[in-house]
């Protein structure tokens, strides 16, 4: 289970790197780094670009996007920005803007 | 070796310079220098103004001086203090109050002595005369990199600092027989604050 | 205001570059470098270690800081804390064990003729 939780009233500006689950609830602003899964939740607000392993997102997110594994835009989540990922699942409901790309050769 | 305690009464003032080999409590006042190899004991009516060097000691009431202690310093929780702790283990219970500096040494070391070479209240001992006379011209490059100037050998940086730190002030013997009132080059308001202490100290 | 009962978390392999602000509990169990600035309770816990100037209402430390630490209520500097920098805030507690080295600024009611 995710350990770190940014919730709603927290704002972070610069940079979250690490090796565990983050959820955020609150708001990031930067760079995100992370070598397992990340998860933008309903509240959550993130204007970074995102290095991860596996991203959720059902909030709102401007920023590219790369991940090693999957990128999940679930119902009501609004995204702009590129998303670069061997697995790309877009829900009903999503809204997003910006490139897909799965073909993950060069990673 | 004494057993027993010493206990300075309510009503009892002490000016000057107290030293021993046993433990002393405090009720009523003391001002000047206390030097102890034992345990300092303020209780609350306890009020000192001083300068305090011991192995221990525990502040139930004011002290308003730097406390130099080679064991502990607690403030209890009826303690009030104004002035810089330097001890290896320093315990600041809920309640109590104080402002000055905290030197517990060990963290970081690199950082603390760069920036105040001169606070080890260490050493003392013939500072003044060997540098005083010959020093006045090169106190301002002194000024300027402490350290750079190595006069003969075991502590020159000491040497210089104090020389330009303190040059304008009457103090000059106390200041090198003592216990090193705290960090002169440090944050300006500190250094500042341990001027002052001294200048009281020498009106007695 | 914060919501009560909101706990924030920064887990143990989570490093945070920047600034940090809001309201709600915070938990640190990783790596903050920067700013931070909280209107509840930081709580930096034992594999914690911060770098940052941090103002807060309330501040408990079990692991490492560095900074100037600025609280409106309460500091606690546990036993197994290291901290330097400097505190201001109206109750500092060190317990013993914990190592610190900077000054405190607590207000100091002292008998009127000192």
């Amino acid at each position: 289970m995710a350990n770190t939780v940014i919730g709603s009233s927290i704002v972070i500006d610069g940079e979250i790197s690490g090796d565990e689950d983050l959820v955020i609830q609150g708001t990031v602003k930067g760079k995100i780094s992370l070598k397992e899964s990340l998860y933008v939740e309903n509240s959550g607000v993130v204007e970074a670009d995102i290095d991860t392993q596996n991203v959720e997102i059902a909030g709102r997110v401007t920023g590219n996007i790369l991940a090693s594994d999957k990128v999940e835009l679930k119902t009501d989540c609004r995204v702009v920005g590129d998303i670069k990922a061997p697995r790309i699942l877009i829900a009903d409901g999503a809204s997003f803007k910006g490139n897909v790309d799965m073909d993950t050769k060069e990673r | 070796m004494a057993s027993d305690n010493t206990v300075i009464g309510e009503s009892i003032l002490i000016s000057g310079k107290l030293t021993g080999d046993e433990d002393l409590t405090v009720r009523g006042r003391v001002e000047g220098e206390v030097s102890l190899t034992k345990t300092l004991i303020v209780e609350a009516s306890g009020v000192v103004r001083a300068n305090v060097e011991v192995k221990n000691a525990i502040v139930s009431g004011v002290v308003v001086g730097n406390i130099t202690a080679t064991e502990s310093v607690e403030l209890t929780k009826d303690g009030r203090m104004v002035g810089d702790i330097r001890s290896p283990r320093v315990i600041i219970v809920d309640g109590a109050s104080f402002r000055g500096r905290v030197d517990m040494g060990d963290l970081e070391p690199n950082r603390e002595r760069s920036e105040r070479p001169a606070a080890r209240p260490l050493m003392r001992p013939t500072v003044r005369t060997s540098s005083a006379p010959p020093r006045p011209p090169v106190a301002a490059v002194a000024a300027k990199a402490p350290a750079a100037k190595p006069v003969p050998p075991p502590q020159p940086s000491r040497v210089e600092s104090r020389v330009d730190a303190r040059p304008p002030s009457p103090p000059k013997p106390a200041a090198a027989a003592r216990p090193a009132p705290p960090p002169p080059p440090a944050p300006p308001a500190m250094a500042e604050a341990g001027k002052k202490k001294v200048l009281v100290k020498k009106k007695r | 205001m914060a919501q009560l009962g909101q706990i924030n978390i920064i887990g143990k392999g989570i490093v945070i570059r920047g600034s940090l602000s809001g309201g709600g509990d915070l938990v640190i169990e990783g790596r903050v470098e920067g700013q931070i600035a909280l209107k509840n309770h930081l709580t930096i816990e034992a594999t914690g270690k911060v770098e940052a100037d941090i103002r807060v209402e309330e501040l408990t430390i079990n692991g490492e800081a560095s900074g100037n630490i600025d609280a409106s209520s309460k500091v606690a500097i546990n036993s197994s804390a290291k901290v330097s920098g400097d505190v201001k805030a109206t109750r500092v507690v060190i317990e013993d064990g914990a190592v610190f080295n900077g000054s405190i600024e607590m207000d100091v009611k002292l008998p009127d003729d000192l």
